[in-house]
């Protein structure tokens, strides 16, 4: 008979745990994990625009679930992923520490490198814990989302590779027909994100726009020294250099450019040239430089005001202007979608979060958010229809103009100094 | 085209031997493998950053104060952790290797990441070499190359303390007898052989930022030219650097830039096949192996 009341009670027991369903409000708080190389610019100022963001919707008294206000807690940790030969085990675990460890209800920003991403993806789907991605860019983590359910989880806030070509092949095209040039040669990073755009691009040049891809050189990261390259693209006559870099070092290869006086526009993405401590870190000498910034809101714009809000708050809490092109606006953006997602769920289920997610549709600092099937946001060229990324010059005195896209741009693209229209 | 890269590959053996200068030296003299070396090299660079930006110093103090520390930091390695293995090959490799790493590891722990480490170049300006740009730091390393060289070889033929690094590095015991400290020479090689790498960190630098990993990649392009050239051997060390400096910039010219890297392994596994003790090496215990 005691062993049967034993029984029954365990039983019992183990019903009402089953029972309690997984989205019920039982939290004092929502934990947001912040999973990135937090050592790098983009990961550390991505963090600082998720704690932002935080402290702006606490100090308003938090989330509305459940009827009741919760406020959100940040949880971050460094997984080092942007490290050269791009440690993914360690990113993993890291990964998986915090979600075992702090139980978060979403993450944001996300791994920084998409070989990270990629292999992560398995693991959020496990653990179903959703993930507004706001660094790594290979458009096939949308590829996996869109082919399996499983992978409904994963949602990228940031711009992704297809979309970044847009905006290069856009440059191109106005360079093309403005000043004939035709010739392009092409040094990207061997990191998956920047792989793929160099792909994508050379198809796009060599197809849709005909110029011709006179070179293309693929460097490891870390490497510092591009003289070799630069020569080559100098003696095939390359009118055009398209850089596609993030890692610190890329920095130096517009200071041996304009040391080495190579005679062709520079128009790519350099991360450490994006912010506006640059002209100051390289001496001065980027002028005429074309690089792009990933999402609208890392630079202001005073033709869409809320990037310019975004963009002084943050310079007005951290006494330092966002030196990052991209990560932090997207990561700021990711922070106010999951409140409205749970607000709207009016649960912490993450089931119920991933369709709230998904049907979306608001402005932001970067522009109009809506969700592709891939969970990717929309990029285009009009801030009220989609999110926006842009393409700034560096001027000869130190300024970044938005030259691209129209909607946005100050001014229209000159060519650096000593160099010549091909027309 | 050409011009360009004989320009360029010339330029490229002098960093590489640069690189290599320090390592080889301190190897020659006391037989110790400095794997904390790339290490050294990195720190030098942060050392000088930190006395330019954070202290506000002028460069020229900053940067002597720099290889002044290296140089100083090396021998305190060498008194404390070296001393105590010395003639344990394995456990000099060991720990020379973890020191680097504890020093490489402990930048990136601190921080240490972002494009504005940089040191300022000693001379801000192009050069037209015929048809071909060269910024006036690389024309400053060739110079301060051929200064090192030339110095390690009056400093090793004509000064009492250089004479000392050379009875050591003939004979241990015999030197002893004439009243050469060992260890005091040892020390001496290991912070002289740092300070060569701090100074080569000084000019090179410049051209990049000063990375982390860049001291993994010192240490593998140090250890290419020393395996090659023969470990010790000065000769060696310039004949290697100016053999692989080449390949790799022709290497990048007409192949890929990305295959550079290689041509460093291939000239280790290279060399270890054909000649394990390097062109110029006189390790007889090697030759006598194969």
């Amino acid at each position: 008979m005691r062993k049967f009341t034993c029984l029954t009670a365990i039983a019992l027991l183990l019903t009402a745990l089953f029972l309690v369903p997984t989205g019920a409000v039982a939290a004092d708080k929502i934990v947001i994990g912040v999973t990135t190389s937090l050592n790098f610019l983009e990961g550390k100022e991505a963090n600082n625009a998720v704690k932002m963001a935080v402290e702006e919707i606490n100090a308003k008294g938090g989330v509305k679930v459940g009827g009741k206000m919760l406020p959100f807690a940040v949880e971050s940790i460094d997984i080092r992923d942007a490290a050269p030969g791009v440690p993914v085990p360690e990113a993993l675990l890291g990964m998986e520490k915090l979600i075992l460890e702090k139980k978060p209800h979403a993450l944001v920003v996300g791994p920084f490198r998409s070989e990270a991403l990629l292999a992560g993806m398995d693991m959020l789907s496990k653990h179903k814990v959703p993930l507004l991605g706001t660094i790594a860019m290979s458009p096939k983590t949308e590829a996996k989302v869109a082919k399996d359910p499983k992978y409904k989880y994963v949602f990228r806030v940031s711009l992704d590779a297809k979309y970044f070509v847009g905006y290069i092949a856009g440059v191109m095209g106005f360079l093309g027909k403005e000043f004939g040039f035709n010739k392009v040669f092409i040094m990207n990073q061997d990191v998956a994100w920047a792989r793929a755009t160099a792909g994508i691009m050379t198809k796009i040049l060599k197809g849709k726009l005909k110029w011709e891809v006179v070179g293309h050189e693929t460097f490891p990261t870390g490497a510092s020294d591009f003289a070799p390259a630069l020569m080559k693209a100098k003696m095939k006559g390359a009118q055009v250099i398209m850089p596609v870099f993030d890692m610190p070092q890329s920095g130096i290869l517009v200071k041996q450019w304009k040391g080495m006086r190579i005679p062709a526009v520079m128009a790519g993405f350099i991360s450490p040239l994006t912010g506006p401590g640059a002209w100051k870190t390289f001496d001065g000498k980027i002028g005429g430089v074309l690089n792009a910034v990933f999402e609208l809101g890392s630079i202001p714009s005073a033709k869409y005001p809320p990037s310019k809000t975004f963009y002084d708050a943050y310079l007005a809490k951290y006494g330092k202007p966002l030196e990052a092109g991209h990560g932090p606006a997207p990561a700021y953006a990711s922070v106010y979608l999951l409140k409205d997602a749970i607000e709207k769920a009016n649960s912490l289920d993450p089931d119920a979060i991933v369709d709230a997610l998904r049907a979306t549709d608001v402005q932001s600092v970067m522009g109009r958010i809506k969700f592709t099937k891939g969970n990717q946001v929309i990029y285009g060229k009009d801030p009220n229809k989609q999110a926006l990324g842009c393409f700034f010059q560096w001027t000869d005195d130190g300024k970044r103009l938005i030259v691209y896209p129209s909607a946005i741009a100050e001014g229209k693209i000159k060519l650096p100094a000593g160099m010549k229209s091909a027309k | 085209m050409l011009e360009g890269t004989l320009i360029y590959g010339f330029i490229n053996s002098v960093i590489l031997m640069l690189v290599a200068l320090g390592f080889s030296v301190t190897f020659g003299i006391s037989g110790v493998a400095n794997f904390a070396y790339g290490a050294l090299y990195v720190m030098t660079g942060f050392l000088s950053w930190l006395g330019l930006n954070a202290l506000g110093l002028p460069y020229w103090i900053a940067a002597p104060a720099a290889v002044v520390i290296t140089a100083a930091v090396a021998a305190l390695i060498y008194w404390f952790i070296l001393l105590r293995v010395r003639g344990l090959v394995v456990s000099e490799v060991i720990a020379t290797f973890g020191v680097g790493l504890a020093i490489l590891e402990l930048f990136r722990y601190l921080g240490f990441i972002g494009f504005e480490y940089t040191l300022p170049p000693i001379i801000d300006a192009s050069v037209m070499i015929g048809d071909t740009y060269v910024d006036a730091q690389r024309l400053c390393i060739v110079a301060t190359g051929i200064l090192l060289a030339a110095f390690l070889w009056f400093f090793t033929h004509y000064t009492k303390t250089g004479l000392a690094f050379r009875g050591i590095a003939q004979d241990e015991r015999t030197a002893l007898t004439l009243g050469i400290n060992g260890d005091k020479v040892a020390a001496l090689s290991v912070a002289f052989g740092a300070g060569y790498g701090a100074l080569a960190a000084l000019v090179i630098l410049p051209l990049g930022t000063i990375a982390v990993n860049e001291g993994y990649n010192v240490l593998v392009n140090a250890l290419a030219v020393c395996i090659v050239g023969g470990l010790g051997s000065t000769v060696g060390i310039i004949v290697a650097s100016f053999l692989i400096g080449f390949a790799q910039i022709l290497t990048a010219t007409y192949l890929e830039t990305s295959w550079m890297m290689l041509v460093s392994l291939v000239a280790i596994l290279a060399i270890l096949v054909i000649k394990p003790s390097g062109l110029f090496g006189h390790q007889k215990q090697l030759e006598e192996r194969i």
